[in-house]
């Protein structure tokens, strides 16, 4: 007799995984506006893009495309953008086989703000071949741009499931190099912007068209305007790639499924040291120490263990195994009813204990920085960023991308930004550990139980931040000094006391602002980046605003005073980082427990949600919220139409300000609405974050 | 003198629309073992983290020691040791780590004695030395356990402190809680065993849908039945239904 099939229907099965990413999606719209936030912005780039096909250059097209999917790839492996993403480690125990799981998980990765936005930006594709070649063509540089979409969308979830489940300390700073690298060499692009504008306007020089023609995003258009043969060559090479793509997938798929990793697990098992020795198995039980399980995961649980070679269990068990066989002689050795000597904290608590007196002394509080809880947590911080697989992806990718920002110029002989490295590290540094709080779990309800604690916390993680940061932004910058002595260097000198004194503290506010928690603190890896785009920007506000004055002041300013922006940016940057620190202190000392009710998933309640319907209790009663909905919603008017849309795409109208003006005049009219718009968005934000949770 | 080490009166804390405490009554004796049990869901947990400051109740009092708990958080944290259930720890840290950081927060010097006491007595020889991310439940509940006591607190809050150890280091530990109490020290655990509140409580609560159904000493809460039956009396009125599940041994 043949069993039936227990496997779920493919149909079925990829059915259920798009509607349970729809699902998902449509619940992390409605309570967070980053991702609305991202698609806005994503639009923008995309409407851009289409603009520029109309007039712009073939080759520079294709060269915008593939820049495109590929920071479609990367980028979500950096900014948190793999967060709501199905993967197939949270369906192993479900009966749906590798075939229609791949299918299903692809299907299920198309439905989201980032694929929806790269595919309006790569249509430009096909609006380039329309304007230029006409209707057939375009059909042509549509179906491989389609291709090139599919390509990115592989792309994408092959990079979520191989580069970004990279464990471990090696697999932290590769990713941490490859990310970087990536984003640098996207970077460093900016910063030889006479070239740029060369590219736009006439496109690649000759030699780069011949190398583009082995790029796939050279591709789709190539195949347009192309003979019948070639153009069908072309996009079978699309076609070719997507299917190894796809391939690969379900490799990684289907190891997923039978081992729970794309790749070998990492061990966690080590050997037993001498003084825990196995005892042979045939050995007898001289205790019931024999039949212990082990006390911990290391040690495979059957395994018998001689009493001999576990001291301190055998011991135990050696007085006696009930727990009513208590004797206070030999019992427990250690005082459990001495306070600390001398302890400050807790030097009012009595000494003989028993009986409790009538009312306990109140133990001295702390009220100022307590130099040892900060030191405390500066050396639990430090370990974290020596240990942690993510902080140490994070500090990679601000060094490399640093690095590269301010180096890879030089093969363009464009040596300015060459003292910038350290700088520009820290400031990605900074930006980096604007979710540290949320990828530490819940352990905050350690400082929080902890008198004084909320201070240390703050504090010494901020100090922790910069006992790494400082090295490595003086050290790049003094190589980027060396290596360009002929470039003026004040500049960065200014700017990078600025950036590390409010880069110190900033994070610190929006990690405590923001909390996304991370889903495994245990074991999380880079496909659990809990970073998103908002706090990544919030984290940068700081230090730049820091910068600005002293930048100003070297830029601008009179010779004579020139050599003070060092200290001038000091000073704004211990301005702005104290700032930081006093609003790390008030979230955390008036909001602590909501803190870390968010940074765990099992406790947080889940936030109220805002009504779909016009309720006018509800926004009585929920008044901060309210305004941050309306900033939220009206600061996109100033930023994009009258500020972005004016300055990018030279958009007129009898509404819009900007318009009405010329020159400079309307320049700093636009950066004005910019200002406020980003202003208007800043305070919206601060003011959701603070909503309450219950 | 005050014999309560802790009070409690109408606790209540909604979640949305749920209220997963409502209007909690809770008097734990000084120098005593204080048993909390329930079902899953109750409001034990939620009960435990408004006692120790972990969450903000929305109504009632907690009297800890003689003084307001609310008005004076930072009094509260110095008397209190406090092991929470499902909580992260700092995961990088060793458990050795772990408490040299606790003694560093709570500003107690010369802890290094106490800390290598706590390991021996807690058989942490081996745990103590590995990053907490990866250790077991079981370690993890005694490099906890050792941190709630580093400070040698007036009153311990464990949250199912025997969760997943095993029972030589579960008879560790119950000595060195015997030892707290003995020095005058006072316990309150929250746990779903009945026969360690039997063995080990002196009073017992019962929280069922975030009230308390039943308190006092445990052989009165236990009657002639014994506490299990006696719990199962108690809550029975919401437990599972009563299907026989055919379907289940038909195939």
């Amino acid at each position: 007799m043949t069993a039936p099939s227990l496997a779920t229907p493919p149909f079925t099965a990829v059915a259920t995984l798009v509607r349970m990413r729809a699902t998902m999606l449509r619940r992390a719209l409605r309570e967070n506006p980053a991702p609305m936030v991202a698609a806005l912005a994503g639009a923008l780039a995309a409407a851009w893009l289409i603009r520029y096909a109309v007039t712009g250059d073939r080759h520079t097209l294709t060269v915008l495309a593939g820049a495109w999917v590929l920071g479609w790839i990367v980028l979500p492996l950096l900014l948190g953008g793999v967060r709501g993403r199905l993967r197939p480690a949270q369906l192993r125990l479900e009966p749906i086989t590798t075939g229609p799981m791949t299918t299903g998980l692809l299907a299920a990765s198309a439905v989201g703000i980032g694929p929806a936005v790269s595919l309006l930006a790569l249509s430009a594709l096909p609006v380039h071949a329309a304007v230029r070649h006409g209707a057939g063509p375009a059909v042509i540089a549509a179906a491989g741009a389609l291709l090139l979409w599919l390509l990115g969308l592989v792309g994408s979830a092959v990079a979520l499931e191989a580069v970004g489940r990279a464990a471990g300390p090696v697999g932290a700073v590769l990713t941490g190099t490859f990310t970087g690298t990536v984003m640098g060499i996207s970077g460093s692009v900016w910063a030889v912007a006479p070239w740029i504008g060369q590219v736009l306007v006439t496109g690649p020089p000759p030699s780069a068209i011949t190398v583009l023609r082995r790029v796939p995003s050279d591709w789709p258009l190539a195949a347009a305007t192309a003979a019948p043969g070639p153009a069908t060559a072309l996009l079978l090479g699309l076609t070719l790639l997507v299917g190894v793509g796809v391939a690969a997938y379900t490799t990684l798929v289907r190891r997923v499924l039978a081992a729970g990793a794309p790749f070998l697990p990492r061990r966690t098992d080590r050997t037993p040291a001498p003084a825990e020795a196995v005892a042979p198995p045939a050995a007898p039980a001289a205790s019931p120490a024999a039949a212990v399980p082990a006390d911990d995961d290391l040690t495979p649980i059957s395994r018998p263990i001689s009493p001999a070679a576990r001291p301190a269990e055998a011991a135990t068990v050696i007085r006696g195994p009930a727990w009513a066989e208590l004797d206070r002689q030999d019992a427990a050795e250690i005082d459990l009813v001495t306070p600390p000597e001398p302890a400050p904290l807790n030097d009012a608590t009595p000494g003989p204990p028993a009986p409790p007196p009538a009312a306990v002394p109140v133990p001295v509080v702390p009220t100022g920085l307590q130099r040892g809880a900060v030191v405390a947590v500066l050396h639990r911080e430090l370990r974290s960023w020596a240990r942690h697989p993510l902080r140490l992806q994070y500090l990679t990718f601000a060094v490399v991308y640093g690095l590269l920002l301010g180096m890879l110029p030089l093969l363009a002989h464009v040596d300015l930004l060459a003292p910038w490295a350290g700088p520009l590290a820290v400031l990605w540094a900074s930006a980096m550990a604007a979710s540290l709080v949320g990828l530490d779990g819940t352990a905050l309800w350690m400082p929080l139980l902890t008198p004084g604690g909320e201070i240390a916390e703050t504090r010494g993680r901020a100090l922790a931040w910069l006992v790494v940061a400082l090295p490595i932004g003086v050290l790049l910058t003094v190589a980027g000094i060396l290596v360009a002595p002929g470039v003026d260097p004040l500049p960065a000198l200014a700017v990078l006391p600025a950036v590390l004194a409010a880069g110190a503290t900033t994070p610190v506010w929006v990690a405590l602002l923001r909390v996304r928690p991370v889903r495994d603190a245990r074991h999380p890896t880079a496909a659990d980046n809990p970073t998103d785009i908002v706090s990544v920007l919030l984290a940068l506000a700081g230090p730049l605003l820091a910068a600005a004055p002293a930048f100003a002041l070297v830029v601008w300013g009179p010779d004579g005073l020139r050599p003070l922006a060092p200290v001038a940016g000091l000073i704004a940057g211990l301005a702005v980082g104290r700032g930081a620190l006093w609003l790390a202190d008030d979230r955390l000392a008036r909001r602590g427990t909501e803190v870390l009710a968010a940074a765990g998933d099992r406790s947080a309640p889940p936030p109220p949600a805002v009504p779909l319907t016009w309720d006018p209790q509800w926004y009585r009663e929920n008044r901060s919220t309210a305004w941050a909905l309306v900033l939220l919603t009206a600061g996109w008017i100033p930023v994009l139409p009258q500020g972005l849309l004016v300055l990018v795409l030279d958009i007129r109208g009898g509404w819009i300000v900007a318009s009405h003006l010329a020159g400079g005049a309307r320049t700093g009219v636009a950066l004005g609405m910019v200002g406020l718009g980003a202003a208007m968005l800043l305070t919206g934000l601060v003011l959701w974050g603070r909503r309450p949770l219950t | 003198m005050d014999e309560t080490a802790l009070k409690i009166r109408g606790l209540t804390k909604t979640f949305g629309t749920y209220r997963a405490v409502d209007q909690v009554d809770l008097t734990v004796r000084s120098g005593t073992f204080h048993g909390m049990v329930g079902p899953n869901g109750a409001g034990k947990s939620t009960t435990i983290g408004m006692a120790v400051g972990l969450i903000n109740p929305d109504a009632g009092t907690i009297d800890l020691l003689g003084a307001d708990a609310l008005a004076d958080r930072p009094r509260a944290r110095a008397l209190t040791g406090v092991l929470p259930d499902g909580l992260d720890f700092p995961e990088r840290l060793t458990g050795a780590e772990l408490l040299r950081y606790c003694a560093g927060l709570r500003g107690i010097r010369d802890a290094a004695a106490r800390i290598d006491e706590l390991i021996e007595v807690l058989g942490l020889v081996k745990g103590a030395a590995t990053p907490l991310a990866d250790c077991s439940t079981g370690t993890r509940k005694k490099v906890g356990l050792a941190q709630a006591l580093l400070h040698a607190p007036r009153l311990l809050v464990l949250d199912e402190p025997f969760e997943a150890v095993d029972p030589v280091s579960a008879a560790a530990i119950r000595r060195v809680l015997r030892r707290f109490v003995a020095g005058g020290g006072t316990t309150v655990l929250s746990t779903h065993s009945m026969l360690l509140v039997e063995q080990l409580c002196d009073d017992v609560t019962v929280i069922h849908q975030g009230r308390v159904v039943a308190a006092g000493p445990v052989s009165e809460v236990a009657g002639e039945i014994g506490l299990e039956e006696r719990f199962v009396e108690l809550v029975s009125a919401d437990a599972p239904g009563s299907a026989d599940l055919s379907w289940l041994i038909s195939g």
